[in-house]
């Protein structure tokens, strides 16, 4: 293989060097001996030798060219020709490695981001064949599956492996000293099948465990993190543990690579499918998740569970009749939110990227003018222009492979910040720095390098003569490209520049919304419970008992329940039947629906407009006997009552889910007493919805707390606490935090969001800087003599510095104009990130527009002054 | 040089290498130009310096085998001998060689 032997003999090039002086000095000194054997002097001999064998030096090279791979050669020179004249500019090499460092480094953090969250197969085995399957019904939007229905479509279809179900609850595990809040997951038979992931330890649920008429004992299988707190050996098999009031045994330990659907479950259990309660059509608790089977699309998916569903519908025609099936792929419903933030954030840091290179080619490029000498005698020495062109292309590849270098370190630690600033993103702890991402990186840095020495590699190495004449005029000629690299950083900064600008407003116009309602010094936590442990009447009991203990602590103002937390996005909303009214059929009354406990708006602060507020539920019977009462929000009166009273209404629907679920056999209608505000219980950054609140004390066996504290509500936490413990003392609390702190928490994301682009906008906006500020500068070192000239000649200094900055100025406003037309291309993708403003918001634009004139017309005064300080005579003495 | 112009054809040296090696065992470099002078009977006159680009360009294409070793006056010296893939050129050079001179013969004769 001659070629290795000559990559070798490349890479030892002094051994091979030596080698190649021996043979051909052993050849001379021969010939030497030779002569001075027929009688010549030695001086004479080791002359005609020399003479003879001609040009030594010539000929080492001719050989050593032969036993050489010329272009790694010429690379490997190339190369280190580079180190040199890096070492020889330590503090511009120093800036451009940083600069390409922060550029890619920023850029491989957010690509392995996406190639974590959004690229790669969630983490089971043909992730691309599960879909999450619900039903739909026109009133009631989305909603979960009836036990029953799943089970039909199961059976009935022809392109699913397999359908199975899944819902949470809580159990509390009483094994250990306090009692523990477990979240479980309900599966139905084949739900691991259908996942395909197989326990680490122990089996899965047998199909009997499933039976409702099993009598053997009950089975759990443990989270691996869960597993791990308990007792990690294998011992945990055997042993029961107490979970509510029943001892179960555990059969198996899931992976711990496990996580579905959220990283908090701690125990999977057999749900009995074919229970009692579990036979009614219009009771639906199960989300769906299916596999298909193999090359089936998920649109002849939904066309065949469309198919099966028609038939249902036949065949149940009161209670299937408006149902529908809804396919999404199971990774579209894990990290489908994330996907326009995390590539508006990949937009933003390539752009930052293409800034950079654009910065260093325009630095390299004027560097190249200080070569111009160098190019020059190498050209008249036969230099061709490939091999200049290749020294300065390699240049710039040095610095663009250091960079990366030193970018891969910068996004080791941006991976790690950002799964401690980010961690809600979904598949958060899946991002790392791998090979995927090294070769990403490699990728990268080959376009930088192109990007970077491209210009300058073309432009410096035009064929110029060595007249000074014509090098003059290439020299401007180089200026004006160099002015055009800048145009295009200032351009894509003020893209970037309106992008973090917007965002920013969104979040000033959201934070400035009033919210109709007040989370400061509201605690709000969670009391276990559980279905199906209890009858309604005892949880109502219950929980009314608790609200009555927790209104004597002096630490407690107010606490109330409610079945969702305010403020924080949860889309619930449903249909209602209004009685007494002679609204049009066509009026559909959708509203969305709260269930809560009259001390509700005393907590939160909604003002009550009319009427009164609702008074309790009663104790007992409250469902099946007497009539609710329930409040409404103004825009429900505007919307569906037309300006008329509402008071005295009467309203159905308010309890259909507790309905359709379990232990609530039936809901009276119940009247509207009151009128509150409207309150934005969807979101800070959503408009208020019609909302009936239906005053009811048991939503949930484990309904949301809202308390007003007296104090600081995470101070007041512990004692809280406390409080319900002596009351409630076998029921474990949990999730416990300030509801503002929550609402943060819920925007942490958008937050981020702005701070990142903000954040690389804010480092265009300086890269912009540098470049007007080394461009000019570079302008006014070729312009010296003729400032030199204008100034002996008598023009006033001042005017020589007006001009350089209008001249600077005129090229920044002409590229932050091209700039506003690009960022409105740009931040019409961020249009639903908005809130309160316009992708096209004239006041931003024309902020962003003001901010980069200013910060360039600032970065070039002081090159430009520096013209004014010229001394005439030395200048013109110079050449 | 006080010898006669006896340059060596451009494209000739290559065979009159591989005829040396393959009739002696095995030579170095110098031992190359003086047998090519010697045999040829001063006729021809290897251009020392172009030799060894030329040596060690038949060694990278495989004709030729190169190792260090020691010569009768007990100095180092690189050591060439030919390859069975030099003697299969040799054999093709020696022919494009007859049918050269075999051409320029019959035109000379012509006139």
């Amino acid at each position: 293989m001659p070629w290795l032997r000559r990559f070798v003999n490349t890479i030892r090039s002094s051994r091979l060097q030596r080698d190649i002086d021996r043979e051909i000095a052993f050849h001379i000194s021969e010939r030497e001996e030779e002569l001075r054997a027929n009688g010549l002097t030695a001086d004479e001999a080791r002359r005609r030798a020399r003479l003879q064998f001609g040009n030594a030096a010539v000929q080492r090279e001719r050989t050593r060219d032969v036993d050489t791979a010329a272009l790694v050669d010429a690379l490997l020179r190339n190369v280190r020709l580079a180190l040199r004249g890096m070492r020889r500019a330590p503090g511009f090499s120093a800036a451009v490695v940083l600069t390409l460092a922060l550029g890619i480094g920023a850029n491989s953090a957010v690509f392995s981001a996406i190639d974590a969250v959004l690229l790669r197969p969630l983490p089971f085995p043909d992730s691309d064949r599960l879909v999450q399957l619900t039903q739909t019904q026109p009133a009631a939007g989305e909603t979960h599956v009836a036990p029953i229905r799943l089970r039909d479509w199961n059976r009935l279809n022809s392109t699913f492996e397999g359908i199975a179900g899944y819902f949470t609850s809580d159990v509390v595990d009483t094994s250990g000293g306090l009692p523990e809040r477990v979240l479980t997951l309900r599966v139905t038979h084949g739900f691991f099948d259908v996942l395909g992931v197989r326990p680490a330890i122990g089996r899965t649920f047998t199909a009997e465990e499933h039976l409702y008429a099993y009598k053997g004992p009950e089975a759990v299988i443990v989270s691996d993190r869960r597993w791990r707190s308990l007792s990690s050996d294998r011992q945990v098999l055997d042993q029961p543990m107490r979970l509510g009031n029943a001892s179960i045994a555990t059969i198996g330990v899931m992976p711990s690579s496990f996580r579905f659907p959220a990283a908090d479950v701690g125990v999977w259990t057999a749900d009995e499918d074919d229970a009692p309660w579990g036979q009614l059509r219009t009771q639906t608790w199960y989300t769906g998740i299916g596999r298909l089977k193999p090359g089936v699309t998920i649109e002849q998916a939904r066309a065949d569970l469309e198919r099966v569903q028609a038939s249902l519908a036949t065949q149940y025609p009161d209670t299937d009749r408006q149902i529908g099936v809804r396919l999404v792929p199971l990774k579209e419903t894990v990290v489908g939110g994330t996907r326009p933030s995390l590539w508006i954030l990949f937009g933003a840091v390539s752009l930052l990227l293409l800034i950079a290179c654009t910065n260093i080619a325009a630095l390299l490029l004027s560097r190249a003018t200080r070569r111009e000498q160098d190019i020059i005698v190498r050209y008249s020495l036969g230099g061709s222009r490939a091999s200049v062109a290749a020294q300065l292309l390699t240049e710039a590849g040095v610095l663009a492979f250091i960079g990366a270098a030193v970018g891969l370190a910068v996004a080791v630690v941006a991976t790690r910040a950002l799964r401690l600033l980010a961690p809600e993103l979904p598949r958060v702890g899946e991002i790392a720095i791998d090979v995927r991402i090294l070769l990403y990186t490699m990728a990268c840095t080959v376009v930088v390098a192109i990007v970077c020495g491209l210009f300058p590699a073309l432009r410096s190495t035009h064929r110029m003569g060595v007249t000074p004449a014509s090098t003059r005029t290439t020299t401007s000629a180089r200026q004006s490209l160099q002015w055009l690299l800048v145009s295009v950083q200032i351009a894509l900064s003020v893209t970037l520049l309106a992008g973090a600008g917007l965002l920013i407003r969104s979040i000033d116009a959201m934070s400035r919304a009033d919210t109709g309602f007040d989370a400061e010094r509201v605690l709000t936590l969670r009391v276990s419970g559980q279905y199906g442990f209890e009858t309604n009447d005892a949880t109502v009991q219950r929980i009314n008992r608790l609200l009555d203990g927790l209104a004597t602590y002096p630490d407690i103002e107010s606490a109330a329940v409610t079945s969702r937390l305010p403020g924080i996005r949860e889309q619930q909303e449903q249909e209602f039947v209004l009685a007494d009214v002679a609204a049009g059929p066509s009026a559909r009354v959708v509203a969305a629906n709260v269930i809560v406990t009259p001390d509700y708006f005393r907590t939160l602060r909604i003002p009550l407009l009319t009427g009164d507020v609702c008074r309790r539920s009663p104790d007992a019977g409250g469902v099946q006997t007497a009539t609710t009462e329930t409040m409404v929000n103004r825009r429900f009166v505007e919307r569906f009552l037309g300006g008329r009273s509402a008071l005295g209404v009467h309203v159905t629907g308010g309890l259909d889910t507790l309905v359709k679920n379990r232990h609530v056999f039936a809901a009276a209608p119940s009247r509207i007493v009151g009128v509150v505000g409207d309150a934005r219980e969807d979101g800070q950054d959503r408009e208020p919805v019609p909302t009936v609140y239906t005053c009811f004390s048991a939503p949930h066996p484990a309904p949301w707390y809202v308390i007003r504290t007296a104090r600081h509500p995470a101070a007041a936490a512990a004692s809280v606490r406390r409080a319900i413990n002596a009351l409630e003392p076998s029921r474990s609390v949990y999730d416990s935090a300030p509801l503002e702190s929550r609402i943060d928490g819920a925007y942490a994301h958008n937050r981020l969001r702005t701070w990142l682009l903000s954040l690389f906008a804010m480092t265009a906006l300086g890269l912009v800087c540098a470049g007007v500020y080394g461009t000019l500068s570079y302008t006014v070192s070729l312009r010296r003599r003729e400032v030199a000239l204008r100034l002996a000649l008598g023009a006033l200094r001042r005017t020589v510095v007006q001009q350089l900055i209008a001249t600077s100025l005129r090229i920044v406003c002409l590229a932050a104009a091209c700039g506003l037309v690009l960022a409105l291309l740009f931040t019409r993708s961020l249009s639903t990130m908005l809130y309160g403003v316009t992708p096209t918001d004239p006041p931003t634009l024309a902020g962003v527009i003001v901010l980069v004139v200013l910060v360039a017309g600032l970065a070039a005064v002081i090159p430009a002054t520096r013209a004014a300080f010229i001394q005439p005579m030395r200048a013109l003495r110079e050449e | 040089m006080a010898a006669a112009k006896n340059d060596i054809l451009q494209g000739t040296l290559t065979l009159l290498v591989l005829k040396t090696l393959a009739s002696n065992k095995r030579l170095h470099g110098y031992a190359i130009t003086t047998h090519v002078q010697r045999v040829s009977g001063d006729l021809l006159r290897v251009e020392e310096g172009s030799l060894y680009p030329a040596l060690h360009r038949m060694e990278q294409q495989g004709w030729l085998k190169a190792e260090w070793g020691v010569t009768e006056k007990n100095r180092e010296a690189r050591f060439y001998s030919v390859t069975a893939k030099g003697r299969r050129q040799l054999a093709v050079e020696e022919d494009s060689w007859a049918r050269f001179t075999e051409g320029v013969g019959r035109v000379l004769r012509y006139v």
